[in-house]
């Protein structure tokens, strides 16, 4: 896999490096702007509440707030 | 395809995968807090510069006086009367006395909490509403709990891991511990009177406007807090209770539990 992107960049090796690096860097960008993100809610940690306002007996399982 | 291209694809896979993992780690423990730490930070300025311009909600100040005594006439504090509501904000109106401040506005920061416990430079802004985004850059008001200093029971939920771990120290809080709040004008300490108190998150009586586990007894003006228990889980919530023990204009400066 990675030697297949590799071999289809274009460049010698310098400007190989240097692409593949870009693509890390663009990917993890990618990853923390929008990946995680979404990913982290699911999550336990944002649970912080008591269930509230959430009408006359609705109790809902741990999740705690709907979310 | 021989095996050699399906043990390397297979290991470089598995490479990936763990790389995701650790990254993923990393952005748990340590972005969301640089995140948050930014966010309210932020918060905490523009509140200072709406306080500063004197656009603060005005009419508290006169009112809770003298903490718990019930019945000295103040109203509840739903915030919903609509004469004083009608005024746009901002509007310097500092005639006297409207008993609630207007509504507070959902994810809008409108006060900082202070409590000396978790250090003296422990300061965090409270926004209302407790959505997942609005708990991203402050505290959390429960948005159907009472108004800061009014009667019933201001209660405030914020993250105890992940995003700055504002609550990290929550069971640290002992009885007599002040929890200091200023929206602009006055200063609220309130006391803590219970440790933390662990229970299930479908117990909503906690934030009642007399929470009856507390120990605090008839109508007053208390404070909750909850965050998540275990630390990393979300099985549980670990509750204190206070109640308010004083308040002072800002102009008379910090109260005495911030000094030291």
């Amino acid at each position: 896999m990675y030697g297949w992107i590799w071999r289809h960049l274009p460049g010698n090796t310098w400007l190989k490096a240097l692409l593949s690096l870009a693509l890390v860097v663009g990917f993890v960008f990618l990853l923390f702007q929008y990946v995680f993100p979404w990913a982290e809610p699911l999550l336990p940690f944002n649970d912080v509440t008591v269930n509230e306002g959430m009408g006359a007996g609705s109790v809902s399982g741990p999740t705690g707030v709907a979310r | 395809m021989s095996v050699r291209v399906l043990v390397r694809t297979f290991s470089e896979l598995c490479l990936t995968i763990g790389t995701l993992i650790v990254l993923f780690v990393v952005y748990v423990l340590f972005w969301t807090g640089v995140k948050a730490d930014g966010a309210m930070d932020s918060q905490i300025e523009q509140l200072q510069s709406e306080w500063a311009q004197g656009s603060v909600p005005a009419g508290d100040g006169a009112k809770p006086g003298d903490g718990v005594k019930p019945g000295d006439g103040a109203k509840p504090g739903d915030g919903a009367k609509p004469g004083d509501d009608a005024k746009p904000g901002g509007s310097g109106d500092t005639e006297s006395s409207p008993p609630a401040p207007a509504a507070y506005e959902d994810g809008k920061p409108f006060a900082v909490m202070y409590i000396p416990r978790f250090g003296f430079t422990w300061n965090k802004p409270v926004l209302e509403g407790t959505k997942t985004d609005t708990l991203k850059k402050g505290l959390g008001h429960y948005a159907s709990t009472a108004q800061l200093g009014q009667r019933g029971n201001f209660s405030v939920a914020g993250h105890r891991r992940t995003y700055g771990d504002p609550f990290k120290d929550f069971p640290e809080l002992r009885p007599g511990d002040p929890v200091v709040l200023t929206d602009g004008t006055t200063w609220f300490t309130y006391r803590i009177v219970n440790k933390p108190y662990k229970t299930l998150p479908t117990d909503i009586g906690v934030i009642d406007p007399v929470p009856r586990k507390s120990g605090l007894d008839g109508p007053g003006r208390y404070l909750t807090l909850t965050t998540c228990e275990p630390e990393w889980g979300h099985s549980h919530r670990l509750i204190v209770w206070a109640y308010l023990d004083a308040t002072q204009p800002v102009e008379e400066g910090k109260p005495e539990a911030l000094r030291s």
